[in-house]
């Protein structure tokens, strides 16, 4: 039993109630009862892990089926790590307290680039060794979803087998599988090549990939039977009868987003061509408001929080989306719960919006026009005009605000400097609007931060050929934003690390030769990549430069419609053609309608039989 | 809307050992509200559970003993209300009796705690080296204080050791400690200084808080 020398360090750690277990609704189940065991792996802090949706649906689903346990895994903070590794103990899970090496299978989730060299840290906690090849027939098998298997190939060598899509009905064949299996006494590779015959399973290890001269991939090609030459990801086709936990694991410790969360609609009409999760996630899905409301209640109820939120990538495009937040506030009003609202279009905004918004805190409000101008929100078919903007910038004045935050995204394709000044442009209008407002607060100055990102362009999306700007062109346009502004004094500028987002590029549109590359960074004690206080950018390229990799070759180069991507052989239901469409519409500066005005044919249909929306 | 205040009494063990001060109100919160007695919030723009616990406990120690204020709108059966939060408390949490307070948190002025010692070093050893420490003049320990920075501070006169027991391997001290809004002396300052001072490495310390009593004496409740 691991529990005596965990609870003799734990006083000697940080927040150490995230490494004991025994949360609230945290499921215990008698291990010598159960066929198999799952160790959902978060590969990132507790208070990061806990708060995401999907390991939550997941968990709670695995745990219904009696025969099997899944429990919860993070990445124990370096202070923590580095006792369990003084005092050898190994990865356990949150739940029993035994280690996870002792599982069937471990499965991470993977949200983000940046956590990749913590997965490999994880395994090596577990006193695994990282790379698939070296484990044998007696140890877990590892699997990975999350949205960055969609061009899994950097983890290739890691990784027993990705799930591709939605997990709920494929983590469960799986498990069912295995248990079979693990009955007749299987080896790894039996089990592999039947799951290999899964749709949604892949297995990289089933595949051979050659490469042409200037480095560009050549073929991927299956090397058993049992492979298929395409893996289509997987989709839930209705949202009311999918499962949704009744109750979430409740922590002790502040959490990122602690309150109770409730999933309203899956996919996203509107095809941002930066946006991957608007492709990846297709078709749009949602909830009717009696589901909604019956989740809210059940939550609310099993978790004691005072806190419910609705979570989707855009929110406002729900139906009925009015109906929905009336009843809804009906109850929470008279249970003193709080909702909240993220992901609102500004095109959405209303009076009404606002005030349930207000109602919760009355903090800044944020809104995302990615672009400065409407010529570039035209490239990136973010379909949102100057006036709809200052519609909503009017009405949060109107009600007392005295801020905005804006997030915009530099180095955007086809961008100019032009683009750059109208984000400065933008940002003085809407501070004069402020000052001419009869309804402002009175005596209190105007507040605008603007937040810019760089551009990393990812697979799955329109813009998935597109260079990322280098860093020399990126210091430029910071140049161009902070010479174009005046207000210097009611406009704060604030970027993300550039160092950062030319990894996640890299990384993202990387091929299986970054498997090295991932190793060896790994090797060299990169971890925690996403936290500022570890991101070892020196590090990461110290290994780049030491293995030959070539990062403009990766993030920086135009890549032909032509080219054999990395992930090709992964079928997300969107067609390529498909994107190479919308890539000339975008070097064209012409929009595409949203799906429900009218499908653009991206192929997604075709995966639910027949067409998304009623009519189209 | 009434207000009826009320003090509960409870146990802290097991993983909830490891609830920070901070995180034992919002975990009781939620308990509170899981359970849906009539409880009182604060009133104004953003209504919240009040609570209030009188004396705070240190990370890693269990008790018996703890006290939570926290009041209701309408007049309850203590028993009945004891078995609707407890079905609702995290494991390691559990309400033992609730009445209404008799003293105010400033009437609190000590604490009585059983800390066991567990060491590869003869239970003999670790008593004599308690006994030592207790027959020095002074017990000097450096003391934050938020208005003087750190500040030397004499800690013996201010210990005291009720009783001691030992077994294979074990030691047991029973002692009382200040615990008031003057001076107030958690058991990690006694085990940390006690560590220190004899040099002795224990392999495990488990305290446990057995009483919280007033400044004159009597059981606070
Ligand atoms: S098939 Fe048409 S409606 Fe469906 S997601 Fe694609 S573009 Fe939108």
């Amino acid at each position: 039993m691991l529990r005596e020398q965990i609870e003799k360090l734990l006083p000697l750690v940080k927040s150490p109630s995230r490494y004991i277990g025994g949360e609230f609704n945290s499921v215990v189940k008698d291990k010598s009862k159960v066929d198999v065991r799952f160790a959902f792996c978060f590969p990132d802090s507790y208070d990061v892990g806990m708060s995401h949706l999907g390991m939550k649906i997941l968990y709670s689903l695995k745990n219904k089926r009696e025969n099997f346990w899944c429990e919860r895994v993070f990445a124990p903070w370096p202070d923590f790590e580095e006792l369990m590794r003084k005092n050898n103990i190994p990865l356990y899970a949150l739940e029993s307290l035994d280690p996870v090496k002792e599982f069937d299978f471990i499965g991470f989730t993977i949200q983000y680039e940046l956590c990749y060299t913590n997965i490999l840290n994880m395994l090596d906690l577990a006193q695994l060794p990282v790379k698939a090849k070296d484990r044998t027939d007696d140890m877990p098998i590892v699997v990975a979803g999350g949205p960055c298997v969609c061009n899994p190939e950097p983890l290739a060598d890691f990784i027993d087998l990705f799930i591709i899509g939605e997990g709920e009905e494929v983590n469960l064949e799986l498990m069912d599988l295995y248990a079979e299996m693990k009955k007749k006494g299987c080896s790894k590779r039996e089990f592999l090549e039947a799951a290999a015959e899964i749709e949604g399973i892949y297995v990289p290890s089933f595949y051979d990939v050659s490469y042409n001269l200037d480095g560009t991939v050549n073929a991927v090609v299956p090397n058993n039977s049992h492979a298929a030459k395409t893996v289509k990801k997987r989709i839930i086709k209705d949202m009311d009868s999918v499962y949704y936990p009744e109750s979430f694991v409740v922590p002790y410790c502040e959490i990122v987003h602690d309150r109770a969360v409730v999933e309203v609609l899956r996919g996203c009409i509107r095809g941002c061509r930066f946006c991957q999760a608007g492709f990846i996630y297709r078709p749009f899905r949602e909830k009717s408001s009696d589901t909604i409301c019956r989740q809210t209640k059940s939550l609310c109820e099993t978790t004691g929080y005072e806190e419910i939120s609705l979570s989707s990538l855009s929110t406002s495009d729900l139906s009925d989306i009015d109906e929905t937040l009336r009843r809804l506030s009906e109850y929470t009003e008279e249970e003193k719960v709080n909702l909240s609202l993220p992901s609102m279009r500004i095109d959405r905004f209303s009076k009404e919006l606002l005030e349930q918004i207000q109602k919760v805190r009355k903090s800044g409000l944020t809104f995302a026009p990615e672009a400065g101008t409407q010529r570039l929100r035209d490239v990136i078919n973010k379909n949102i005009t100057e006036d709809e903007i200052m519609r909503a910038c009017k009405l949060a004045f109107d009600g007392g605000y005295t801020g905005v935050k804006l997030y915009f995204m530099l180095g955007l394709p086809t961008e100019t400097d032009d683009d750059i000044r109208g984000i400065a442009e933008l940002a003085e209008k809407i501070t004069d609007l402020y000052y001419q407002n009869p309804n402002r607060q009175r005596g209190k100055h105007i507040q605008i931060s603007i937040s810019c990102a760089t551009f990393v362009p990812k697979p799955f999306t329109p813009f998935e050929f597109e260079p990322q700007a280098s860093i020399d062109e990126i210091k430029h346009k910071q140049k161009v934003l902070l010479d174009s502004i005046r207000s210097r004094k009611r406009i704060n500028v604030s970027w993300h690390n550039y160092r950062v987002s030319i990894l996640e590029a890299v990384l993202a549109k990387g091929d299986r030769r970054l498997c090295d590359a991932v190793y060896e960074a790994w090797k060299a004690g990169c971890k925690f990549d996403g936290w500022d206080e570890f991101y070892n950018y020196d590090a990461w390229m110290e290994v780049f430069e030491r293995l030959g990799t070539d990062l403009d070759f990766y993030a920086h180069r135009m890549r032909s419609y032509d080219e054999i991507s990395p992930w090709q052989h992964l079928d997300y239901y969107v067609s390529k053609d498909f994107f190479i469409r919308e890539n000339k519409l975008a070097h064209e500066e012409k929009t595409t309608f949203n799906c429900r005005e009218k499908c653009s044919g991206c192929g997604v249909s075709k995966a639910v039989g027949g067409a998304c929306f009623g009519k189209n | 809307m009434e207000k009826i205040n009320l003090r509960a009494v409870f146990e802290k063990s097991g993983h909830a050992v490891f609830i920070s001060h901070l995180d034992l109100m919002r975990a009781m919160q939620r308990a509170i509200k899981r359970s849906k007695i009539p409880v009182w919030y604060s009133q104004g723009f953003n209504p919240h559970i009040y609570l209030n616990f009188p004396l705070a406990l240190s990370l890693g120690v269990t008790s018996k003993t703890e006290f939570m204020d926290f009041a209701v709108t309408e007049p309850c059966d203590y028993a009945a209300l004891t078995e609707t939060l407890n079905k609702a408390m995290p494991e390691g949490l559990k309400i033992l009796g609730i009445a209404e307070p008799v003293f105010a948190n400033k009437d609190i002025g000590f604490a009585e705690y059983t800390i066991e010692f567990k060491s590869d070093v003869p239970s003999e050893e670790m008593l004599s080296a308690l006994e030592n420490m207790m027959k020095a003049d002074t017990i000097e320990i450096d003391k934050r204080s938020k208005s003087k920075g750190t500040v030397k501070l004499d800690i013996k006169p201010h210990i005291n050791i009720t009783g001691t027991e030992t077994a294979s391997g074990l030691l047991h001290v029973f002692v009382r400690l200040p615990a008031g809004l003057e001076l107030n002396i958690n058991s990690n300052v006694f085990i940390d200084t006690f560590a220190a001072l004899s040099g002795i490495d224990f392999t495990s310390v488990y305290a446990e808080r057995t009483k919280i009593l007033c400044l004159n004496g009597e059981n606070f409740r």
